[in-house]
């Protein structure tokens, strides 16, 4: 029994990650449904947003108050590239086949996991060699800074461990869906996002700024995916430029499992695929190895069986 | 653009001028250090100096149909088009020049007159081309010259492919190559823009047989002049191993419409099936075929897996369909890392991979030896060289009769409008699965020559990387034709093979092209007709020359 608590409780932290990046999916294909390949590598950034303030700033510093400081960071990296892309890379395709959104993504995604590979500690790529800051080579794993009472000892309720950045992970998940549940139905450019969701021609009839509309809706699920990354930052104390590609795919898996363009799902989903993949860690056949081949079977399951997905968005033709 | 800055009286000299200053430039010293080949010299054009002289030639010839005594060429050529790209390129290409002498002395000042002037005479060939209005032209297809004259041409033609793909492997220095594609990029697209490479076509058309027959020796002459080079011709079996791959793959996305992200998968289980069914000491199944067998078995095998991922198609399309092909590339590559003895059944050794593949036999002749033929080496690739071309005209014939049959008839319907398609009779669901399987087939047999030709296979060459690779070649080739995907694919692994010391900025570069590629030109560089109609919708005179040669087609 304590087992599965336990596997419950690992499934929760991985799945509270997954939620946070999935929303971003969820948030931009509810609007212009595209599917922003690209999203896994604003993770990515944003995790590396962090570790850059806390080299920038305050090196070596782990006390607490470093935390909103250096999560600000991680947001402003990760809104500024998610805003850019969209401005230089979507914006200008909103209307061609939908072929070329989808590879242009791709070129992103390499894009910018090759940039942080080889940018990161000289920003200037091949002109000259110019680091500051002294910041890591990114080529391989690069350590992520500490923050006290976060990145501490684990507690241990009875048999059940639960790490501290789990608790910090499901915190920024709640705290997050609380503000996105207010912030999409109580103030007036969530309801305009609702409206230009549900039918953008209209919307842009009725005076709302449908392209200011979109940029929103990129930036808040950059936002969330910063928040991810620090998260993940913390729980795994390294990160990596290649991070984004499979926690990518797996949130955009919740995305889906909770039906895309569902903001509720893309939550439930993530902490279902959490769960899901603890388990299967535990319990089927293979184990650890084989919990990724888990993840995506069930996505094309469900891709294939309930492309609404568990929660049910709104039926869309592509499925 | 507007309409009032059009002045197509100023066009005229502004463009001769510029070709003048671009040939002239070949001519003086671009740097002051001899670096790029030595484009230090006056007088004495070496590389970077010759594409220039070459662009300046070409854009000269527009400028004389803009204004002078070729203005009767007018009528089929529009000289503003082609000078917008040309001065464009030319521009590009001096700039870019700027930055590689910045980058191979240290510094700008030592970049001498010719660049600068190089600069001015693109920038003044491109304001030329848009102070002329873009013109209707007649298409030049329809001239005909003599046919003896016409096939000169056409020798003239594949004997200059030969060359440049000679040229081209013989240049070391990154940045010369990477200009020399740019140029020859810059070329082509001036050619199409301008409606002359719309009059080779014809004359290709025309002469069809014989433009195949010269490709052909050309091609299978390439090995003979290549002086017994192992490395060369390993490129150029790399080359052939991702040209087949990527025309297989040409018909998943450029017939069927139907985006794959996993498709290197199929690639990938040739390659398994062909290793670990070889006489490697690490084989993990006993039984050993011939190797035509094997090829047919990993055509198979890979077709079987195309049939399984094909099967979801019925209820999934479009941008869901493109995830599920990616998570079943990504299922594919974990389940070869864990079949591995320990966390699943001994099959593949893991992240091992299975090593010391021997080198196929056919009938005594081994492929892992240097052969004499006609007095000329031939050595291990090059003997490769030639069962990949063999399988790539394979390929090929089969793409080119799948394409105009009624099979491809119905995935170009299924492409356009899938429910309309279905309304007028077409089996979607079967074809869209044949379109699977059959692509992934032509994969598969490739797959199981280039586990003997790396002599090596590991779940690390079957990234999802690679898979976009397969996308990106066929993208920017042009989607559904064979010459683009064959353009691409060649530019694809022949840049990056050449640009192993730029290794780090290959990958960031890739990513960038994909996107300049989707604004600027998102039908890629070859594309048929009906494509660009596709990504130019509002183009009426494009979409009746479809129609018309839609109806001709179908006489």
């Amino acid at each position: 029994m304590e087992l599965v608590a336990q596997q419950i409780v690992n499934g929760l932290t991985i799945g509270s990650l997954y939620a946070l990046i999935a929303v971003g999916y969820t948030v931009v294909y509810g609007i212009i449904q595209l599917i922003n390949f690209a999203h896994g590598e604003i993770f990515m950034i944003g995790a590396f947003g962090a570790l850059s303030t806390s080299l920038i700033l305050f090196p070596g510093q782990t006390a607490l108050w470093t935390l909103p400081l250096i999560l600000i960071g991680a947001v402003a990296a990760a809104v500024a590239v998610a805003v850019v892309m969209e401005r230089i890379a979507y914006r200008p395709l909103r209307n061609a086949p939908r072929l070329a959104p989808l590879i242009t993504a791709i070129g992103i995604s390499v894009f910018l996991q090759e940039l942080v590979r080889v940018g990161y500690n000289d920003p200037t790529l091949f002109i000259s060699d110019a680091n500051p800051f002294d910041f890591p080579s990114a080529k391989q794993k690069v350590v992520f800074p500490r923050v006290d009472g976060i990145s501490g000892e684990s507690f241990d309720l009875g048999g059940i461990i639960l790490q501290r950045p789990a608790i910090f992970t499901v915190a920024c998940l709640a705290i997050s869906a609380i503000w996105l549940w207010y912030y999409i139905n109580r103030t007036r450019s969530g309801r305009a996002m609702q409206a230009v969701s549900q039918d953008p021609d209209t919307a842009r009839l009725m005076g709302i700024n449908v392209d200011r509309i979109i940029v929103t809706a990129f930036a808040i699920g950059a936002a969330l995916a910063a928040v991810a990354g620090v998260a993940y930052g913390l729980q795994t104390t390294n990160i990596n430029f290649k991070m984004g590609f499979i926690y990518g795919l797996k949130a955009f898996t919740a995305a889906v499992l909770g039906g895309i363009g569902n903001i509720q799902g893309a939550v439930v989903g993530g902490l279902v695929l959490g769960i899901l993949e603890s388990i299967a860690i535990q319990y089927f056949p293979g184990g650890s190895p084989w919990k990724d081949i888990w993840a995506f079977s069930i996505l094309i399951l469900v891709l294939v069986f309930r492309p609404q997905g568990i929660m049910g968005a709104k039926v869309v033709d592509r499925a | 653009m507007s309409k009032l800055s059009h002045n197509p009286r100023l066009a005229g000299p502004l463009a001769l001028a510029g070709s003048v200053l671009l040939i002239v430039s070949g001519l003086l010293s671009w740097s002051y250090e001899p670096i790029l080949g030595d484009i230090s010299v006056r007088f004495w054009p070496v590389t970077l100096q010759v594409y220039a002289i070459v662009m300046g030639v070409i854009a000269l010839l527009l400028a004389l149909v803009a204004a002078g005594p070729l203005g009767r060429w007018s009528q089929h050529i529009d000289p503003a088009r082609g000078l917008r790209t040309m001065g464009v390129t030319a521009a590009i290409f001096a700039v870019t020049t700027l930055v590689a002498i910045t980058h191979q002395t240290g510094g700008l000042i030592n970049a001498n007159e010719g660049v600068w002037i190089a600069l001015v005479g693109g920038l003044l060939i491109a304001a030329a081309g848009y102070l002329r209005p873009e013109t209707k032209v007649l298409d030049p297809a329809e001239i005909a010259l003599p046919a003896w004259l016409e096939i000169i041409v056409i020798a003239l033609l594949v004997g200059l492919g030969l060359y440049t793909a000679q040229y081209a492997l013989k240049q070391t220095d990154p940045w010369v190559l990477v200009l020399l594609v740019g140029m020859l990029i810059g070329v082509t697209l001036t050619a199409t823009r301008s409606n002359m490479a719309s009059w080779v076509g014809g004359v290709t058309m025309r002469h069809q047989r014989v433009f195949l027959l010269a490709t052909f020796v050309v091609v299978l002459a390439f090995p003979f002049t290549q002086g017994g080079s192992e490395a060369n011709l390993n490129i150029a079996g790399n080359v052939l191993i991702f040209a087949a791959t990527a025309l297989g793959l040409n018909i998943v996305v450029g017939l069927a419409g139907l985006l794959d992200l996993g498709y290197i998968a199929f690639l990938g289980a040739g390659a398994y099936v062909g290793a670990t069914m070889s006489y490697s000491a690490f084989a993990t199944i006993g039984w050993k075929p011939p190797f035509l067998v094997v090829m047919l078995i990993g055509g198979l095998v890979s077709s079987i897996l195309g049939l399984i991922i094909g099967s979801p198609t019925l209820r999934v399309s479009g941008d869901y369909l493109a995830i599920v092909t990616l998570a079943f590339g990504e299922i594919f590559r974990l389940a070869m890392f864990n079949l591995d003895g320990q966390s699943g059944p001994m099959i593949t050794r893991g992240s091992n991979g299975i090593n010391a593949i021997p080198d196929l036999n056919f009938f005594g002749f081994n492929f892992g030896q240097t052969h004499n033929i006609l007095g000329i080496d031939i050595p291990r690739a090059g003997n490769y060289y030639f069962v990949l071309i063999a399988l790539i005209v394979f390929v090929i014939i089969v793409f080119t009769h799948l394409n105009n049959s009624r099979i491809g008839r119905g995935w170009v319907a299924i492409r356009e409008d899938e429910r309309a398609a279905e309304a007028m009779g077409v089996n979607v669901f079967g074809l869209k699965i044949l379109a699977f399987a059959g692509g992934a087939s032509l994969a598969g047999m490739a797959g199981t020559v280039k586990a003997h030709m790396d002599q090596a296979v590991s779940p690390d060459s079957y990234i999802f990387l690679e898979s976009a690779f397969l996308l990106a070649a066929v993208v920017l080739g042009g989607m559904g034709t064979v010459g683009g995907v064959l353009i691409g694919a060649a530019i694809l692994k022949f840049l990056p093979e050449k640009l192993r010391f730029l290794d780090d900025y290959r990958l960031l570069m890739f990513g960038l092209v994909l996107v300049v590629m989707m604004r600027v030109r998102p039908e890629g560089l070859i594309a048929s007709k009906r494509r660009q109609l596709e990504f130019h919708d509002d183009d009426e005179e494009l979409a009746e020359t479809v129609v018309i040669d839609e109806l001709e087609a179908a006489k």
